[in-house]
């Protein structure tokens, strides 16, 4: 579905990604863990152009990139084929819930109103957000929004949808529901790329953990491998500062 | 005081008050958009239109609006002059009615102002909504068109009530030019009867009037954008 290959980026002359290599299969859920400034969340932008990364392949089905020269044709084609979750929701302000994710449908896609209404509203259905359909972004609690988020993304009906770290700028108790959410798009055999700090999510759903610092890839595998028989150092570094308690056995 | 010419001379003053609005509303369909674009210039960095703009900018804020319309009324005529005897058209450059005059100076003026406010509207621009947009598969064209400049608007709405009421009132200046305005008509009524003082008091209550209507519409419309933005006053 998804292989990237020796994906580069520097901000300023600072090697941000140092030719990461990654391969999704349909259906998978992948999670992306690292500590903070390890390039995940760069990672995940380049791989919608939200940045432009400076060298490496990515191959999305049939389609083949070059980073360092694409089209904006390409990059628009892959924008469809991937769907965008941000840590701060980036709802559009002036759109209502249900405008909200109606805005990609009708302009982008060019669906016809009518049906993409109806698109939409079963969209927050699934979220569990019928009855906030008409809200603006600001009457929404941070969970809300994020729901919304993740609908909109959702009803693109993209290839894949990159999650950058949902969940890290909500409230404790709002995360639950979020959460929940992404659990289900799993469970329904959606292909997803997760950058998150959820460890417990991450065990829980993911097929393929990667953990990354200094933008590479350190270690990759199942979770039952990553978080039970870490094998490098920095894997276990981390996991033990992150979760003491499960790790004091490496020490 | 004279009661009689002072309601009489509000009659006069309110005869004006059509060519206000229309110089008004000119000005503001030439500025608004063209301010808009050199706005989003500046805050693009774009060269030479950047500095440009700049120096523009200072001529106007730093120089008295009376002088820049003497300024503009004597050189317009002498350019048109000299364009017209080069190409050979005849046509009376005096016959030109004052108020495109009026829209020309004013439009210079206002762009300059509209510039900054758009600025300050701009530099309100969200980021995270941008990229989401694209994200979503819109063009950067209906990214801005759909999703930001609704919201730029919005902010800057403040600030243009703001403009549009400097500009009203810039208008009455508009008699320097022998502009049939607010002022002048009511002034050259006081004329004969040197009822100055009734014709200034009209002049007054009529500007306060029409100010007054035009910042209830722009109060009414941020209300009305209140909605999503969930502001309060």
């Amino acid at each position: 579905m998804l292989e990237v290959k020796g994906l580069s980026k520097a901000f300023n002359k600072v090697d941000v990604l140092k030719g990461i290599d990654l391969s999704v299969k349909k259906g998978d859920v992948v999670v992306i863990i690292g500590p903070s400034g390890s390039g995940k969340t760069t990672l995940l932008r380049t791989l919608n152009f939200l940045e432009r990364a400076d060298a490496g392949l990515a191959i999305y089905d049939d389609k083949e990139v070059n980073f360092n020269r694409v089209s904006k044709k390409d990059i628009q084609e892959i924008r469809k084929r991937t769907g965008f979750v941000f840590q701060n929701y980036n709802l559009f302000k002036n759109k209502t819930a249900l405008e909200n994710i109606t805005e990609g449908l009708v302009y982008a896609q060019k669906v016809p109103k009518e049906e993409a209404k109806v698109l939409a509203l079963k969209e927050l259905e699934r979220v569990g957000l019928v009855d906030k359909q008409d809200h603006y972004p600001f009457e929404l609690s941070g969970g809300q929004q994020q729901r919304v988020g993740i609908a909109r993304a959702v009803a693109l009906k993209p290839d894949i949808i990159l999650f950058d770290e949902p969940t890290s700028a909500l409230d404790p108790e709002l995360i639950g529901e979020v959460l929940a959410v992404m659990k289900g798009l799993a469970e329904e055999g959606r292909t997803m790329i997760i950058v998150t700090h959820e460890m417990d999510f991450a065990k829980e759903v993911a097929d393929q953990v990667i953990f990354m610092a200094d933008g590479y890839v350190i270690e990759q595998g199942s979770p039952e491998k990553i978080f039970k028989h870490p094998q490098e150092e920095r894997t276990i570094q981390f996991l033990r500062r992150l979760l003491p308690e499960d790790y004091t056995v490496y020490l | 005081m004279d009661l009689a010419f002072l309601l009489e001379a509000f009659w006069i003053a309110l005869t004006g008050v059509p060519l206000a609005l229309l110089v008004t509303v000119v000005t503001l369909m030439i500025a608004v958009p063209i301010g808009f674009i050199l706005a989003v210039f500046r805050v693009n960095n774009i060269p030479v239109i950047k500095q440009l703009s700049i120096v523009y900018l200072s001529f106007v804020r730093g120089t008295p609006l009376i002088v820049q319309i003497f300024l503009i009324y004597s050189t317009i005529p002498l350019i048109l002059n000299m364009t017209f005897q080069k190409y050979q058209i005849d046509y009376d450059i005096f016959a030109i009615h004052p108020v495109w005059y009026a829209f020309i100076i004013f439009s210079f003026h206002m762009i300059a102002i509209l510039m900054e406010v758009f600025r300050g509207g701009l530099s309100t621009i969200d980021q995270g909504q941008r990229e989401a947009a694209l994200a979503a598969g819109l063009s950067p064209v209906q990214t801005y068109i759909r999703i930001l400049i609704p919201q730029v608007f919005a902010n800057a709405l403040p600030n243009l009530s703001t403009a549009t009421i400097h500009l009203i009132k810039a208008t009455s200046l508009g008699y320097a030019i022998s502009l049939q305005e607010i002022t002048l008509r009511t002034k050259v009524a006081a004329n004969v009867g040197y009822n100055y003082l009734e014709a200034y008091i009209d002049i007054f209550i009529v500007y306060i009037i029409l100010c007054s209507i035009v910042e209830f519409a722009f109060k009414r419309m941020e209300e009305r954008l209140k909605k999503y933005q969930g502001l309060s006053e």
